[in-house]
C-alpha cells in the first residue's frame, strides 16, 4: 500500500531523510514517532507526492510518486496536515466539507448527502465559521473533511494535537473504526499513550533515519531507541519496567491490574 | 499577583459567553495549571490576563482583572507586556521575525533589556529550549515543534514576572515537553516567576504544577492543590479531562479490592502503590 525503498531527501539544513525503507501493507496501522525535527512531516509529504525523493522510490497504492500526479495520489490518500489552518479555507464548516469532497464525488447531490452524514457523525454545526472556533474545534473540522472522502490510505500528521481528551478519544475511535474497516493508516504522534493504545507497529525516525521498526509493544520498552529519538514510554509501561518480573511485558492499566491480581492470588494460595 | 473577579466575556458575534463569572486569585510565585475541554475558555482566560482581551479582541467584558497591580482594562497592552510574557496557542501569529535569533532579539530590545546582557540571555534561553543549533535558521523552514521551542525561548529570555503559556508542548516530543516544564520549574523556584500554563497533558501538570484549575463551558469548575483536584475523578471526566494512567490504575486496583490508599499523581507514587499492593500479597 505504501512502500519506501532506500529513500533520500535533502534540504539546505543539516537534517534530511536518509536511507529510509519500509513497507506498509494494506490494513496496517503504524505510528511514526521521533524527536522534533526528525523528519516525520517531511516523510509524510514524501508519501503524498508533495515532495519527491532525491533518490530511491516511494510507491503509494502501486503508483510511483515521482511519475504520477499528486491529484491522482490524493484520490486514494487522505492527508491531515500538522496545523489544521493549512487546510481550512472556506468560511463555513459545511463549505469546508463540500470543498474537500470535490475530487472524490462528482455528483453534487451525493456530495451534499455525504456532507450531511459527516456533519452528523462529527456532531458539527455546518453553519459555523471555522476561524471563530477554538483550535481543537478547527482540528475536528479538518479531520472530518478528510474522512468524508473515505480514503484507502490515511496519512495523519499529529491528528490529536490541540484536542482535548474527549475529542482525542472520539477522533481516535473514528480512526480505529476506519482501520477495522480496512483503511491503512500512518500516524505521526508525540503522544505515546495514543500510540500504545491504537497503533500496532511503530516506525521510529531519528535525525532522518529509521532507527527502529517493530511492534509498538516492543518499542515502548526499548530504552535505547526511545532515548535516541527523545521519546519517553507511556506511564504504565514505564511503571512496568520499574516493577519488573511478571510485569515487564505489561502495556495497559488493565493488564497491569490483572497481573497484580494474579500475583496476589498466587501468593495467597501458596500461603 | 493576578486577581480575577467576576469576569465574564463574550466575543462580539459570539452566541454565548466564552467566560462566565470567573473569580481566581493567583499569588506571586504560584505555578498554576489550567486544563479543560476544547472550547472551555482556557485561551480566552489567558487573553484576559495578558490584555489581548479586551484590547485586541473585542467583546462584552464584565468584571475585573488586576495584574501586578494594574487594571487590565485601564492599562494598555504594552504596559502589561512588561509584566506578563505570553506564549500563545497559535504561535505562527506570534512570530514577528524571519530568523530565530532576531525573534529573541526583538523581544529583548523592546523589553528594554540592557545591551550587555542580551547575548547571554539569547544563548541561555536557546540552550534551555534545546535549540542552540537553530539560532540562524529561517523560522519559516522549521518543523512544528522547533517553532514552538522558539516561541518559548523568546519569552523565557525576557524573564518577566509572570509567564502565561497556552498549550506550549502541544507539538513537542515527550522529552522536550518535560524539559520545558523543568525549565519553567526552575524559573518558578529560583527566580520566583509566576507561571500560568494551559496544558492538556495532565501527567505533566500533576508532576510540575502546584495548583490546578479545571474549566468547563466557560466556568471554573474546580481549583486547588493538584492532589485535591485529582481526587474528584468523576468531576474531571465530566469536564472532558482525563486522569493520569496511574490514577486509572489505582481505580482498577481499588475495584479489585487490592488497594485502598491515596491516588498516585506520578510515576514515583505509582511505584510505591504497586509495591504496597504486591507486598500485601506477601503477608
Ligand atoms: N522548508 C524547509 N527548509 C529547510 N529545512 C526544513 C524545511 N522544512 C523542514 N526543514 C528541516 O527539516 C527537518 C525535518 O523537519 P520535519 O518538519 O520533517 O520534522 P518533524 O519530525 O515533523 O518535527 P516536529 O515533530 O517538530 O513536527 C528539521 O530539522 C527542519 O528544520
Ligand atoms: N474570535 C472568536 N469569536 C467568537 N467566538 C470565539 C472566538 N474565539 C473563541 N471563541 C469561542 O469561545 C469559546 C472559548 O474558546 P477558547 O479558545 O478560549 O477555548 P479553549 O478552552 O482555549 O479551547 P482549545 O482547547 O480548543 O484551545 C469557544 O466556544 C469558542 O468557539
Ligand atoms: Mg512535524
Ligand atoms: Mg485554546
Amino acid at each position: 500500500m505504501l512502500r519506501f525503498e532506500n529513500v533520500f531527501f535533502y534540504r539546505e539544513s543539516a537534517n534530511t531523510i536518509s536511507e529510509v525503507s519500509f513497507d506498509l501493507r494494506e490494513g496496517e496501522f503504524a505510528a511514526l514517532i521521533g524527536e522534533n525535527g526528525a523528519g516525520k512531516s517531511t516523510l509524510c509529504r514524501l508519501c503524498n507526492g508533495l515532495l519527491k525523493p532525491a533518490s530511491g522510490r516511494v510507491t503509494v497504492c502501486g503508483h510511483d510518486t515521482a511519475t504520477v500526479s499528486t491529484s491522482r495520489i490524493a484520490r486514494d490518500t487522505g492527508f491531515l496536515f500538522q496545523n489544521p489552518d493549512m487546510q481550512l479555507c472556506q468560511n463555513t464548516v459545511y463549505g469546508e466539507i463540500m470543498f474537500g469532497l470535490e475530487y472524490a464525488l462528482s455528483d453534487p447531490e451525493e456530495r451534499k448527502r455525504r456532507t450531511g452524514e459527516i456533519l452528523e457523525l462529527f456532531s458539527l454545526d455546518g453553519g459555523r465559521d471555522p476561524f471563530s472556533m477554538s483550535r481543537g474545534e478547527r482540528q475536528h473540522v479538518a479531520l472530518a473533511s478528510i474522512l468524508a472522502c473515505k480514503p484507502r490510505l490515511l496519512i495523519l500528521d499529529e491528528p490529536t494535537t490541540g484536542l482535548d481528551y474527549r475529542e482525542c478519544v472520539t477522533i481516535m475511535g473514528i480512526i480505529s473504526r476506519l482501520h477495522s474497516d480496512g483503511t491503512t493508516i500512518l500516524m505521526v504522534s508525540h503522544d505515546m499513550e495514543v500510540v500504545a493504545d491504537f497503533a500496532v507497529r511503530a516506525l521510529v525516525l531519528s535525525k532522518g533515519r529509521l532507527i527502529a521498526d517493530g511492534p509498538v509493544r516492543q518499542i515502548m520498552k526499548d530504552k535505547k531507541v526511545l532515548d535516541e529519538a527523545s521519546l519517553l514510554p507511556p506511564q504504565i509501561p514505564a511503571l512496568a519496567m520499574l516493577i519488573g518480573g511478571d510485569f515487564s511485558d505489561v502495556l495497559t492499566a488493565d493488564e497491569m491490574a490483572e497481573t497484580a491480581e494474579r500475583a496476589v492470588r498466587q501468593k495467597g494460595a501458596r500461603k | 499577583m493576578i486577581r480575577i473577579k467576576g469576569l465574564s466575556f463574550r466575543y462580539s458575534g459570539g452566541v454565548k459567553n466564552a467566560l462566565s463569572d470567573i473569580s481566581l486569585d493567583i499569588g506571586k510565585g504560584d505555578f498554576l495549571g489550567i486544563i479543560g475541554a476544547s472550547g472551555a475558555g482556557k485561551s480566552t482566560l489567558t487573553y484576559a490576563i495578558n490584555g489581548v482581551v479586551p484590547h485586541y479582541i473585542r467583546g462584552d467584558f464584565y468584571g475585573e482583572v488586576v495584574v501586578s497591580g494594574l487594571d487590565t482594562v485601564k492599562a494598555g497592552p504594552e504596559t502589561l507586556a512588561r509584566h506578563v510574557g505570553s506564549v500563545l496557542q497559535d504561535i505562527d501569529g506570534q512570530m514577528v521575525s524571519s530568523v530565530v535569533e532576531d525573534e529573541l532579539l526583538f523581544g529583548l530590545e523592546n523589553f528594554g533589556v540592557p545591551h550587555g546582557e542580551i547575548e547571554s540571555r539569547i544563548e541561555e534561553s536557546l540552550a534551555a529550549a534545546g535549540i542552540s543549533e537553530l539560532r540562524s535558521r529561517d523560522i519559516g523552514t522549521l518543523s512544528g515543534g522547533q517553532k514552538q521551542k522558539v516561541a518559548i525561548a523568546a519569552i523565557m529570555a525576557l524573564r518577566p514576572e509572570i509567564i502565561v503559556l497556552d498549550e506550549p508542548t502541544g507539538e513537542l516530543d515527550p522529552q522536550s515537553s518535560r524539559r520545558v516544564f523543568e525549565t519553567l520549574r526552575s524559573l518558578n523556584e529560583e527566580n520566583g516567576v509566576t507561571i500560568v500554563v494551559v496544558e492538556q497533558k495532565i501527567m505533566l501538570l500533576c508532576e510540575f504544577a502546584g495548583r490546578l484549575a479545571v474549566m468547563s463551558g466557560g466556568k471554573l469548575i474546580s481549583e486547588g492543590r493538584v492532589k485535591d483536584v485529582l481526587m474528584d475523578a468523576d468531576k474531571l471526566e465530566g469536564a472532558g479531562v482525563n486522569i493520569p494512567r496511574v490514577a486509572t490504575l489505582a481505580r482498577l486496583l481499588r475495584k479489585k479490592g487490592l488497594y485502598s490508599g491515596d491516588t498516585p499523581a506520578d510515576l514515583r507514587q505509582a511505584e510505591a502503590m504497586m509495591r504496597e499492593v504486591l507486598s500485601d500479597a506477601a503477608v
